[in-house]
């Protein structure tokens, strides 16, 4: 180990010139610090936070009563508009897991080192997502109890699903990545549960993590067959990232309503997806950095990477909207072109407007570098964001059906309360399940940091080798 | 005969706690009135939560979702022993349903139906086609009624001075008013107008018995200009026949295709087969109101209902003026014009309808509303006469005569006996008339009626009616023809009895039953001919008693009287300030059927309006006042109000105030209660149809109208087409677009050239008025829940087949189209591809099928449906009551919640006519089956059969070049297709 400060970036590095981490820490600093929370007894706040999750929660479990001993009919559904805030909040919802896959799979592979930091924290928001997300198509059912029917599994009515029906893609698609991301989650966080064993203050809290931990004893062995695991996950979560929202937009585009039968939609929706999921990780990350006491590890640096993608996605999500007028106007169709008509000016028209304020305008604050990094600008244009895609699922569902082809069936749509508390509720149990994860479970992958941290000190140490050495590169 | 008897008429007053089995509905109704049976009687739907979860259910689900505990079965059956028919009665095969014609008569006049019934229950009613006023159609309050009979909230026992009292109690009682010694000074009887030879027998028999009773009949139907203007024209009060199969029809104020218009059915079908599209006749309308008729018509006139005089004496003169010849002519020639009074839209019509009617001498009719003065009745009698029309006039059918408002008199302090049988008079009778006051002070007043109403609750003594399909009666159609109206059932409720009992105790004849009565008149009525009973069965049968229609009646114009009557008429000035015109409501009729739910939810063909009824305001007057759809305006009429909200309709005549009468029951049971306003409350001696509003403000208030279709236009697009006829003969292929097979990537569908049947459907929009009878038809055979209010203002009711209304053009002067819509059965049916549990499928006979077992609900099949044709059970509709369920069709099966429905193509009647041509060994013939909808159809607007048929009608009306295809581009392939409709309007060059 080199007697040389540590301290002292050397210059032209990427992985000093911004610092991934600050400061820096010894492993017992990190196990320490990064689990200090889990092995605390939580404070005030968190109890607080927590029974207002519960009450939301409880409030979810009424409503979901409700919608199934009196019946779907206790939403605001009607005859155009047979999808509303059910199907709008499955598409929301999946839509915010996808940050997580992408940091898990695609930035890993693409050997980003930033996303070491947040991984863990947007894998536990996948699966929490996409448990709320898997929620609505059950409960929007007519007849949940009767939802096994989507799957193919070998009927003695010897009746299969129709599988020309983008609805039974769903089923296989949402299926496989809740699985996809649990095992991906799981496995990312053995070493972590190990080392909350290891640093465990009571013999129940030893006993459980050891357990989670599946005897991890970190020998070399472990570190290599876990790394291939890990990168396999890798490798089969990538895809996910496309064809989940892609299968989602099928839904859509699959059918023939104007304003849902649309080519740009699988793009659309995964470049929407991951703007949704991003922010609302930014959203999280914000408050609980601070909460945590982790912001050596959570840098300004890991904010402005988050921005930047959200500036990209944006546009993204920007061009498909483009895409999509343009080609209603340029497809001369009458009734493509009376949907988009619609949506400026019709009943919807202020939802589309807000929803172009809040996923087109805002995201252009993040040219400025100073805006990437205030954290107060920051946190609200996340929050805008989505609302706003919440705001465009709402728009592609529900205007979209409510207005289509004979102008006699045309309806609006009013929510109900079973609506709005499956939403409020929705958002509650994601919030009470992300404070247990908190609590129960290391927030940053301690071990990703301790081995970040010996990168980050191996380049310094070759850097200051490099120009110690005479005739050796600049 | 009916088939279900009454087992037991035995009377249970203490029955022990009402069991939850059931065998009888004698049994299950032993609890009487007020227990909690009652309570949970609520119709389907009529008891929906506003927003599908109340308080009270919110926190019993709360504490559910902690039991969670499963439901048991639902299905139970009695504890006791029960046996199956050992000896069925005859002609009975489980399973088959038997028809049995019957009628109803309302207003007097009396539609022939055929009523199907299963196992002793009538659940359907159908048109008796050798009936002259159904021709096998049936309107929509004629088919209603049948769930009028199934009403739970029907009245059960009788009372007597205000103790319940056995009828046979209430029987000796009257008995005993009945024995009296002055002649019937002090009796008297308030009766429905009726065309029954039975009942006006008895009357007659009664007024034998009392010379100085009198009977008086009453109801909103009674004050007919019509009545009042042959009596004018002729002399005498004559029956007009609506005979409107001629060349060119000049209507005023006259709907005559409305479904409140006795003889609707049979106007309707000779009308429109009058109407080629080959060789079109033409219809001129000038109305103070839009409807179906002045949608139908070829030029429209909107008017307020005071200018009829005027717009009669312009058009008397003008056709005056071209007959020439005639002392008639000239004197109608001579008739001053008023001018002033009428618009320049208003006399160019005028010209144009007189032009046309000159043309066409010997073809014309000139046809004017019952609301309109009995002067302008008599004027259109004279044109008629001038130009050789010869009105359809026969001696009166109905009995007794009308005499307009009750007399005075009537309820004088020398009245000691009034016996009402006419349907609920205190609600029907004007404000101003003090009828409820005097008639508190006659010491006894019985009530007849189905329900305890509004007048129930004035009268001490009240006898539960029997439904018309309980009794036996018989009726006379509008042009005289008598049938003979069979029960279809036992009564129901043990208590009721009906009509001709009743009265048969004043005419002495109580020892006698109905039906004795009845064959006993008929066999007298025939010279009691040898083979009598051979002709009763036959007459029974039929439905029909041949022969027995009215012959035309001799009457000579009075030219003199009508040409006197028009000259002294006031000079008609130029129309100043507000109009109110109240009408009867195309789905309540004079509010008899409130408690319908059936009728409740029909949308109003016009407004589309369901479970309220809305002042109609043209967009012009709207504006002016500043008032918006929902908004409730104050009314002042004559010093009364009425708050009331508003609804803006395109085609309403400017500063005209329409309103419908018959809503805002006050004790009508759970279905009408509250819903709606009351517009008799306006209602006077001096304005019965309508006058000067004094006032009309805003209050402020908003009130949500259930409308089935909110947006009225068409957005350009092509969907409910209409040429008129000249341009559609010059250009027939403007539809080639509509018509032609669209491109597909996949190999065509082969089905055509199968060897099974190919259902397919055809709606002629030439021949629909839009008159909803079909809506009804379906609801009934298919078992089609209604949802209640609430359901329809979050749009979702379950009507199968919809009828689409759009207004074309100018919103103050629009034109109008209507549509009906079902699914349409594509070949390329974008709903099955997306169903993710195969719950709907294509039969290899084109039909486009509901697998209800196997649908889950995800209503995706009713996101990609174009038409949105898809109904969906959002919540349970279906209430399991015994009384609700005894009217189920038993061949359709009854969905649950959480199911998604449409329309079938009545595939239990394809698989019925299947049944019997495959046990006769022969393939199901054309014509055999006939969906709901086609059947009820006055105007024969509905095709069905098999395409593959080659000399199917259903197969060259889809060969017409009329044909086309609803959203064709979609490559949907419609197995139902639409035919334009064409309009003649008069040449503009000879306007």
């Amino acid at each position: 180990m080199s007697t040389a400060d540590p301290q002292v970036p050397a210059p032209g590095d990427p992985l000093t010139e911004h610092p991934l981490l600050e400061g820096r820490h010894s492993d017992r600093a990190y196990s320490e610090s990064l689990l200090a929370f889990v092995h605390r007894p939580p404070g005030r706040t968190w109890w607080a936070l927590l029974a207002l999750g519960l009450a939301g929660t409880a409030l979810l479990v009424v409503a979901i009563c409700a919608t199934l001993f009196v019946g779907v009919g206790t939403w605001g559904n009607n005859i155009p508009v047979a999808w509303a805030f059910g199907i709008t909040n499955f598409v929301w919802w999946i839509g915010i897991g996808h940050a997580g896959t992408l940091i898990s799979a695609i930035l890993l592979l693409f050997q980003e080192k930033w996303r070491g930091s947040i991984n863990r924290f947007a894998e536990a928001m996948t699966l929490f997502a996409v448990t709320c997300a898997g929620l609505f198509p059950l409960l929007h059912l007519g007849r949940p109890w009767k939802f096994y029917w989507l799957v193919p599994y070998p009927s003695s009515l010897r009746a299969w699903p129709q599988f020309r029906s983008p609805l039974t893609w769903d089923i296989a698609a949402v299926g496989t990545y809740l699985t996809v991301s649990l095992l991906f989650w799981f496995v990312g966080l053995i070493p972590d549960l190990a080392t909350a064993r290891d640093t465990a203050r009571t013999p129940r809290a030893r006993f459980w993590y050891g357990l989670a931990s599946l005897g991890w004893r970190g020998s070399a062995r472990h570190w290599r067959q876990w790394r291939t695991g890990y990168l396999l996950l890798a490798g089969l979560a990538t895809p996910l990232v496309v064809s989940v929202h892609t299968i989602v937009s099928f839904d859509f585009a699959v059918a023939q309503l104007p304003g849902w039968h649309t080519t740009i939609f699988p793009p659309y929706f995964v470049a929407g997806a991951v703007f949704s999921g991003f922010a609302l990780v930014i959203t999280l990350l914000i408050p609980a950095r601070k909460a945590l006491g982790i912001e050596h590890v959570v840098t300004p640096l890991h904010l402005d990477n988050m921005a930047k993608v959200l500036l990209a996605t944006g546009w993204m999500v920007t061009y498909g909207y483009i895409q999509e007028h343009f080609f209603a106007w340029f497809s001369a169709n009458p009734f493509e072109l009376h949907a988009t008509e619609a949506e400026f000016s019709g009943p919807y028209a202020p939802l589309f407007w807000m929803q172009v304020f809040c996923n087109v305008l805002v995201p252009q604050l993040f040219w400025f570098p100073r805006m990437r990094t205030n954290v107060a600008v920051l946190w609200v244009a996340s929050l805008l964001i989505n609302v706003g895609m919440w705001t465009e699922r709402f728009l592609i569902v529900v205007a979209s059906l409510s207005m289509d082809f004979l102008p006699s069936s045309w309806a609006a749509y009013r929510p109900t309360w079973v609506d709005w508390s499956l939403l409020g509720g929705t958002v509650a149990f994601f919030g009470t399940a992300f404070l247990l994860f908190l609590k129960f479970v290391p927030a940053v992958s301690v071990s990703e940091m301790k081995e970040l941290q010996r990168e980050v000190d191996a380049s310094l140490q070759f850097r200051r080798e490099e120009g110690t050495r005479p005739g050796g590169a600049p | 005969m009916p088939l279900l008897t009454d087992p037991a008429r035995t009377d249970v007053p203490d029955a022990p706690e009402r069991a939850r089995a059931w065998r009888s509905l004698e049994e299950w109704h032993a609890g009487g009135p007020g227990d909690e049976a009652v309570s949970r009687e609520h119709p389907p739907g009529a008891m929906l939560p506003p927003e599908g979860v109340a308080r009270r259910t919110f926190l019993q689900l709360a504490a559910a979702s902690l039991a969670a505990a499963g439901f048991s079965g639902c299905f139970r059956q009695p504890p006791e022993k029960i046996l199956p028919y050992s000896t069925p009665p005859e002609g009975l095969t489980p399973g088959v349903p038997l028809h049995f014609a019957t009628g109803l008569e309302w207003n007097g006049r009396t539609v022939g139906l055929v009523v199907e019934s299963h196992e002793g229950r009538p659940t359907k009613v159908e048109g008796n086609p050798l009936h002259p006023a159904s021709l096998g159609a049936a309107g929509v309050f004629e088919q209603a009624a049948l769930l009028g009979l199934y009403d739970p909230a029907r009245a059960k026992t009788a009372r007597l001075q205000g103790v319940e009292a056995a009828w046979s109690t209430v029987r000796d009682a009257l008995r005993e008013r009945a024995r009296r010694e002055d002649g019937g000074a002090g009796l008297r009887f308030l009766v429905e107008p009726t065309g029954s030879p039975l009942v006006q027998a008895l009357y007659a028999r009664i007024q034998q018995r009392f010379p100085s009773a009198r009977i008086i009949p009453c109801g909103v139907g009674v004050a007919d200009g019509r009545r009042e203007g042959t009596r004018l024209a002729y002399g005498r009060v004559l029956d007009v026949v609506h005979d409107v199969g001629r060349a060119v029809v000049v209507a005023v104020d006259d709907d005559f295709l409305a479904t409140t218009q006795p003889g609707n059915l049979r106007a309707a079908r000779d009308f429109v087969s009058a109407r080629k599209p080959e060789a079109m006749n033409r219809l001129w309308v000038a109305e103070s109101t839009l409807t179906l008729t002045g949608g139908f018509a070829d030029e429209r006139l909107r008017m307020r209902p005071s200018q009829g005089v005027a717009l009669m004496l312009a058009l008397a003169a003008e056709v005056g003026k071209g007959t020439g010849g005639s002392t008639l002519a000239s004197g109608l020639a001579s008739l001053r014009v008023p001018t002033p009074a009428l618009t320049d839209a208003q006399r160019a019509w005028v010209r144009g309808a007189a032009r046309d009617l000159l043309a066409h001498r010997g073809q014309g009719r000139v046809t004017v509303g019952p609301g309109q003065p009995p002067l302008v009745h008599a004027l259109a009698f004279a044109m008629d006469e001038a130009l050789g029309n010869a009105p359809r006039l026969i001696e009166p059918v109905a009995f007794p005569e009308a005499m307009g408002q009750l007399p005075g008199e009537l309820l004088d302090g020398r009245v000691d006996t009034l016996i009402i049988t006419a349907w609920n008079p205190a609600w029907t009778e004007a404000v101003d008339s003090g009828f409820t006051r005097d008639l508190e002070r006659v010491p006894f007043r019985l009530y007849h009626g189905l329900h305890e109403d509004e007048t129930a609750a004035l009268c001490p003594t009240f006898v539960p009616a029997t439904h018309p399909f309980e009794s036996w009666r018989d009726g006379r159609a509008p042009d005289g023809t008598a049938s003979v109206l069979q029960p279809l059932i036992a009564p129901l409720f043990p208590g009721a009895v009906s009509e001709v009992e009743l009265l048969s105790v004043f005419a002495g004849l109580d020892s006698q039953s109905p039906y004795d009565l009845l064959k006993s008149l008929w066999r007298e009525r025939t010279a009691s001919p040898p083979d009598f009973e051979a002709r009763w069965e036959a007459w029974l049968a039929d439905g029909v008693i041949p022969g027995t229609q009215s012959a035309p009646a001799r009457a000579v114009l009075d030219e003199a009287a009508v040409l006197k009557a028009a000259r002294e008429v006031p000079e008609p000035k130029a129309p100043e300030g507000l109009e109110l015109a109240l009408v009867l409501d195309s789905r309540l009729y004079d509010g008899r059927f409130a408690g319908n739910a059936w009728l409740q939810e029909l949308p109003d063909p016009v407004t589309k309006l369901t479970w309220d009824n809305a002042a109609l305001l043209s967009p012009a007057t709207a504006r002016a006042l500043k008032l918006e759809k929902g908004d409730v305006a104050r009314i002042e009429v004559q010093g009364k109000a009425l708050e009331v909200p508003v609804l803006v309709l395109p085609g309403q005549p400017d500063d005209t105030v329409t309103l419908a009468l018959g809503h805002g029951r006050e004790r009508v049971g759970p279905v009408g209660q509250g819903v709606g306003v009351n517009a008799y409350t306006l209602r006077s001696s001096s304005l019965s149809w309508g006058g000067g509003i004094t006032n009309i403000t805003r209050t402020g208030r908003h009130h949500a109208l259930a409308l089935t279709q909110e947006h009225w236009s068409m957005e350009g697009r092509q969907l409910a087409l209409q040429f008129t006829q000249a341009s559609f003969l010059a250009k027939p292929q403007a539809l080639e677009s509509l018509q032609e097979k669209p491109e597909r990537l996949y190999p065509p569908n082969a089905l055509l050239k199968s060897d099974r049947h190919q259902w397919a459907m055809a709606i002629d929009l030439h021949r629909c008025t839009g008159c909803s009878a079909c809506m009804v038809a379906c609801q009934a055979e298919n078992n089609v829940p209604v949802v209640g209010r609430d359901g329809v203002l979050r749009s979702r009711e379950m009507h199968w087949l919809r009828i689409d209304r759009y207004f074309l053009g100018d919103p103050d002067d629009p034109g109008f189209i209507t549509q009906p819509v079902a699914c349409v059965h594509c070949e390329a049916a974008p709903c099955e591809y997306v169903c993710p549990v195969n719950a709907t499928v294509h039969s290899d006979e084109g039909l486009n099928q509901m697998v209800y077992n196997r649908c889950i609900g995800t209503r995706y099949c009713s996101n990609n449906c174009p038409y949105k044709v898809r109904r969906f059970n959002y919540l349970e509709y279906q209430r399991r009551e015994p009384l609700t369920q005894l009217r189920q069709n038993p061949d359709v099966t009854v969905r649950s919640r959480g199911v998604m429905e449409k329309c079938t193509y009545c595939v239990q009647r394809i698989e019925r006519a299947r049944t019997v041509a495959r046990s006769a060994q022969r393939d199901v013939r054309e014509g055999e089956v006939r969906t709901a909808c086609q059947q009820a159809c006055p105007t024969e607007a509905i095709t069905f059969g098999d395409l593959r048929a080659p000399d199917s009608r259903v197969r060259r009306e889809h060969e017409d070049p009329r044909h086309y295809k609803l959203l064709n581009s979609l490559g949907t392939q419609p197995r139902t297709v639409h035919l334009v409709r064409l309009k003649n309007p008069a040449p503009k060059g000879g306007a």
